[in-house]
């Protein structure tokens, strides 16, 4: 990184006191880390919870894998290729629909509510839904990988656009063409470190969906691997699962970053979780249009996609049935105090892992902050384990803390852990040096720093990662539900598939995804207004 | 009124920098007296370890050689005991925080927080009346400038730092600053070292001007400004002025061509 030769030149002493750890090279240090993690692991596995199906040894991991590798490489791949078909229809629609929010601005706004919406779904009661359409092949699992990608490729594609130097389209306008053009000659080339930012977080996503698409059912794959090896508690069988999905997910991410770093090397790492929220226009007549004119299309498609596939109406449900399913027909009570209670439960447990997760993040990032050593030892890792889809990790999780309300808070946790731990620690090392030297021109403690320069200027990232975990804790919520717990409204959903209840599978659907559409948007408002308080000074 | 600050001796510092596998020495044999209330400038071509020294001053980094005494204290010491204001070419205000709060960090820090008096008292020696509730996106350049000047004399410091503290303005806005700065060193007595770029600011502001050599930074020659205060802008048209500046401009191109000769000399 460049910034190591400016900080030499800059830093100032280091309090006295600074670790001789702070000279070992980070790699060193996280091996270190790393080989000390295993053998804890191993320890545990043999002595505490040995014979408790709860952890595997990373011996046993390996052994069971060389036993069966057969039937490990062979879903393994199974499970890729579909990723593969998932990431590039998916990546393609994403970036036809940038194209034309680019192209055409007045669409943008309805194309951002539908793409959101898809974002919010809760994908895994979505696929007994698509299986209506495609029939039991592998066409579900594909559909749900592609889904998967299509918000943050489009988001990253559209930032990409609209990072293009407003100079250079002044020079293309100046010579007479038109918006075509522009795009064409500048908004293209512009946009490669964006995209590629994007198709790098899209690469685990893809892997993802089509396991989540392979937990309701398939032939093959490590999705069905990994229900039936829950089912019949094979830990060794989970574990192997994990760490393939893991390494596979990971070298996606790894392998994109890289030809992205070699096709635009003049780029800076871009965080496309930090994408900053459109203002709203202003008049009262403008921001209501705004609001329903992308709930209208978001309708609009929800009609075209039953009528397109022609869904027999016993499995297709319109926004008119679900409605009356909750507010009219004479079971609707009953109907309502399932599904909210169950909603409820869900959104307790869930709130309740976020919470834990944001908690335990930033204070991750403080300590890391005041301990450079540490953070050396373990940020690589940190980095490493935010690529990974934890979602697909779930069963290793339902093994570990067992089927219960706390298994959902654990996997929610998990997974707003490390996303926002390394959002939040790249700002703060971004707090300018500036201000930092005021404070220490006043000897100010390491408290008055957290408080006065960390913490605020981690404010940013915090929000925006919140932003995107309101959908994917949804999702991680429902998945650990739906596979474990029987609690929340992912039993209700995994119940009524089960049953064929369709009515109750579209309600729930319908209900989780405004739910996250409207936790989305609340964050984000809440996002744009304290951006606006603490003033530009520290976003980007 | 205001203590009286501390003398600051400096002598023979030198900092050198590990820097991408190679060594740069940013300052060597640096001597610099401020007596007790006295105002000094730095000036010197770009790199050559002006701000480098006012950080070591300000106990911000540690000198390789050479001794820095304050009054008896070291810079650590005087840091550690919050004596020293410092403002920056940046001025590094709190973005959410408001002009009376920026100010007040600063005394939050040395544990005075419920001094709003002195709070008070600042914005309006640095004329910012009225923008007390202005958060920095909300001010002018000039303005930012005046709340991190307010801030670095808001806790009474014995010694004021300032490294650049104008360089990104305008050469209006720099002169009333300029003019500012004088009025409130005049009413605090505070001892001062302003580092810049710009002669004239020098010779306008301070008792004495230490024009320093390129890399490694030492000083090469010293200035006594004798013009009586307060100095106004008609000192700015006078011919003694002129004298002065050019004087120092003098100087400050023999100390570039020294090290040309030195550069060159094949022994």
């Amino acid at each position: 990184m460049s910034a190591t030769a400016e900080t030499a030149a800059t830093a100032p002493a280091r309090p006295a006191g600074g670790s001789r750890l702070d000279r070992v090279p980070p790699r060193v240090l996280s091996s270190a880390v790393g080989i000390a993690v295993l053998l804890l692991w191993e320890l545990l596995a043999r002595t505490v919870y040995a014979g408790s199906y709860r952890l595997s040894p990373p011996t046993a991991v390996v052994v069971e894998f060389f036993e069966f590798r057969g039937l490990y490489l062979r879903n393994l791949w199974h499970s890729t290729k579909t990723a593969a078909w998932g990431f590039l229809w998916g990546n393609l629609a994403a970036m036809a629909l940038a194209v034309a929010s680019t192209l055409l601005p007045w669409l943008r706004r309805s194309i951002g509510a539908v793409v959101l919406t898809v974002f919010c779904l809760p994908f895994i009661a979505i696929a007994p839904i698509l299986r209506l359409i495609t029939g039991p092949g592998n066409a579900t699992p594909i559909a749900l990988s592609a889904l998967a990608v299509v918000f943050t490729t489009y988001v990253a594609a559209l930032l990409g656009f609209d990072l293009a130097p407003g100079s250079a389209l002044d020079v293309v306008r100046s010579y007479g063409r038109g918006r075509l053009t522009a795009f064409r000659s500048v908004r293209v080339r512009a946009s490669v470190p964006a995209l590629f930012a994007g198709l790098q977080i899209a690469a685990p996503a893809a892997f993802l969906g089509a396991v989540v698409g392979e937990f309701t059912g398939a032939h093959r794959g490590l999705g069905i691997l990994t229900v039936r090896a829950l089912g019949a508690l094979q830990t060794d069988r989970i574990w192997v699962i994990a760490v393939m999905a893991t390494i596979v997910a990971t070298g996606g991410y790894l392998a994109i970053g890289a030809l992205g770093r070699y096709l635009c090397p003049w780029s800076p790492a871009l965080d496309v979780g930090a994408v900053p929220v459109p203002h709203a226009e202003p008049g009262l007549l403008n921001r209501l249009a705004g609001l329903l004119a992308p709930i209208a299309v978001v309708f609009v498609f929800w009609y075209a996609f039953l009528w397109v596939f022609g869904i027999e109406p016993f499995f297709a449900k319109t926004p008119v049935d679900v409605w009356a399913e909750l507010f009219s027909v004479s079971e609707a009570p009953e109907t309502r105090s399932i599904i909210f209670g169950a909603l409820g439960t869900t959104l307790w447990t869930t709130s309740l892992g976020y919470v834990v997760g944001l908690v335990g993040a930033l204070a991750s990032a403080l300590v890391f902050i005041l301990v450079p050593w540490l953070e050396r030892a373990l940020m690589p890792i940190a980095v490493a384990l935010r690529s990974i889809p934890i979602i697909v990790t779930t069963p290793v999780i339902i093994l570990f803390v067992g089927r219960g309300l706390l298994t959902t808070t654990a996997i929610v946790a998990v997974m707003s852990f490390f996303p926002t731990l390394v959002n939040c620690y790249t700002a703060m090392t971004r707090t300018p040096e500036g201000i930092l030297d005021v404070l220490r021109s006043y000897d100010a403690s390491s408290t008055a720093n957290v408080r006065n320069a960390y913490l605020p200027t981690s404010v940013p990232a915090l929000l925006a990662s919140a932003r995107i975990a309101v959908p994917t804790s949804l999702l991680g919520a429902t998945v650990a539900e739906w596979l474990a717990t029987g609690d929340g409204i992912g039993a209700v959903m995994v119940t009524a598939f089960t049953r064929n209840d369709f009515k109750i599978l579209w309600v729930s659907v319908a209900v989780l995804t405004i739910v996250a559409v409207i936790g989305y948007w609340l964050v984000a408002a809440f996002e744009l207004r304290t951006l606006e308080r603490m003033a530009s000074g520290i976003s980007r | 009124m205001a203590r009286r600050g501390a003398p600051v001796d400096v002598v023979g510092v030198g900092r050198t920098f590990a820097l991408a596998g190679d060594e740069v020495t940013a300052l060597s044999g640096f001597d610099m007296h401020v007596p007790a209330g006295g105002f000094i400038a730095l000036i010197g071509p770009s790199g050559c370890g002006k701000s480098t020294a006012l950080r070591l001053v300000a106990g911000l980094d540690t000198p390789d050689e050479g001794t820095i005494d304050m009054d008896g204290s070291s810079p650590d010491e005087m840091r550690r005991g919050q004596r020293i204001g410092v403002a920056f070419q940046d001025p590094s205000l709190l973005p959410w925080r408001t002009v009376t709060t920026n100010i007040r960090l600063a005394l939050e820090l040395v544990g005075r927080r419920h001094d709003t008096k002195a709070v008070d008292e600042l914005v309006e020696l640095v004329g910012l009346q009225g923008f007390e509730k202005a958060r920095p996106s909300q001010l002018s350049g000039g303005m930012r400038q005046r709340v991190a000047i307010a801030r670095s004399l808001v806790t009474k410091p014995d010694l004021l730092l300032l490294d650049e503290p104008f360089g990104a303005l305008d050469a209006l806005t720099r002169q009333q600053l300029n003019d500012e700065l004088q009025r409130i060193w005049t009413a605090r007595g505070t001892t001062t070292i302003l580092v810049t770029h710009s002669i004239p600011e020098a010779v306008y502001v301070a008792d004495e001007v230490l024009v320093m050599s390129p890399r490694p930074g030492s000083v090469v020659a010293r200035h006594t400004i004798g013009f009586e205060r307060p100095r106004t802008r008609e000192l700015l048209l006078t011919d003694r002025f002129h004298a002065e500046v050019e004087a120092v401009s003098a100087s400050l191109h023999r100390s570039e061509g020294q090290v040309v000769q030195l550069d060159t000399d094949p022994s």
